[in-house]
């Protein structure tokens, strides 16, 4: 299973990937993006099976990438990782068609709870 | 940026999210200032001056150089105690991912008012030997998170003063990038000691990190 991690923050993607190991999600294929607009080319090269994105990055934030991703009609599977989930932040993303929403600082919980509900 | 006259009358607006943050007039500078306590961050693009005081937290002071906007946050790690999940390196990743979560809100706060990574400039104070808990150095440990921090995201460290047994209170000038700071006799540290053993409390049973929210 390929995934792919975009934040502008090369911290906290290195935690994302620590993280998803220590969940037991490690045996994946782990790529990494620093903003939405990058991620969307990589999207469209590689077709990854799931997308962990932040949702504040310089260029295309994302929200921005999950709405350009949708109008393409690529339906991947795809959650935000985020400082911020207010309420409309919520709205939003379920809206654009996101699977879920965990907020930072999360824990190997808070992720082996979400990916493997996804991931099945 | 054109500096706007200083209105000694009335405070300026705070930016979305930081209404909370009290601030005061400063007759000595004759400039607002705006007072970050343990586990805030504060950020603004008006000509206004930060200010904390710091035991074992440590205060990283970022603004981007070009357009003078900037900021503080104030903040320490938990400690291993009150930890309750099961990372296989002790804890040592949640530290982490709590300090990194600390300083992406500064960061991101100035990128939405137009910063660039690119421009970030960085300073960082703190991190005393303050709380005196046995066998731990609260204070170290936070200043080796600040340091790898700005190692990995390539933001150059501008100034540091760091470590030491002092607490320290610092005026942040984000329009210019300017700080001003003052080491405490030990005499003046009870009240920092108090607030920052009430915030490590409060952060230690947190039970709201890594909140998950599914829409299916």
């Amino acid at each position: 299973m390929k995934i792919l991690v975009v934040d502008d923050s090369s911290a906290m993607r290195m935690m994302v990937v620590r993280t998803l190991r220590q969940a037991g999600f490690g045996g994946n294929d782990v790529e990494q993006a620093e903003d939405g607009a990058v991620a969307l080319d990589k999207i469209r090269a590689s077709c990854p099976d799931l997308v962990l994105a932040d949702w504040n990055m310089p260029n295309m934030t994302g929200i921005e990438l999950l709405d350009a991703l949708r109008a393409e009609n690529n339906e991947v599977d795809f959650g935000f990782i985020t400082t911020e989930s207010t309420q409309e932040m919520r709205r939003k993303a379920t809206d654009a068609g996101a699977k879920f929403l965990i907020s930072k600082p999360f824990t190997v919980e808070s992720f082996e709870k979400v990916l493997s509900l996804v991931m099945n | 940026m054109v500096a706007r006259p200083v209105n000694r009358q009335e405070c300026p607006p705070a930016l979305p999210g930081f209404e909370h943050v009290s601030r005061s007039f400063n007759p000595v500078f004759e400039q607002w200032t705006a007072r970050v306590l343990p586990g805030q961050f504060y950020v603004t693009r008006d000509d206004e001056i930060v200010t904390t005081v710091l035991g074992s937290c440590v205060a990283a002071c970022i603004r981007d150089t070009e357009l003078g906007v900037g900021g503080m946050n104030h903040f320490m790690l938990p400690t291993d105690d009150g930890l309750r999940n099961n990372d296989p390196d002790g804890g040592a990743a949640l530290l982490t991912r709590f300090g990194v979560a600390a300083m992406e809100s500064l960061v991101n706060e100035i990128m939405k008012l137009g910063g660039s990574r690119a421009r970030l400039e960085m300073k960082l104070f703190g991190g005393g030997n303050v709380l005196g808990m046995p066998g731990q150095h609260v204070g170290m440990r936070n200043i080796r998170f600040v340091r790898e921090f700005a190692r990995v995201e390539r933001i150059p460290v501008a100034a540091e003063d760091l470590g030491g047994d002092a607490p320290r209170k610092l005026n942040y000038f984000p329009r210019t990038g300017k700080v001003m700071l003052k080491r405490l006799r030990s005499a003046q540290s009870d009240g920092v000691v108090m607030r920052e053993r009430q915030y490590q409390s409060s952060i230690c049973g947190n039970d709201k990190t890594g909140a998950v929210y599914l829409f299916d």
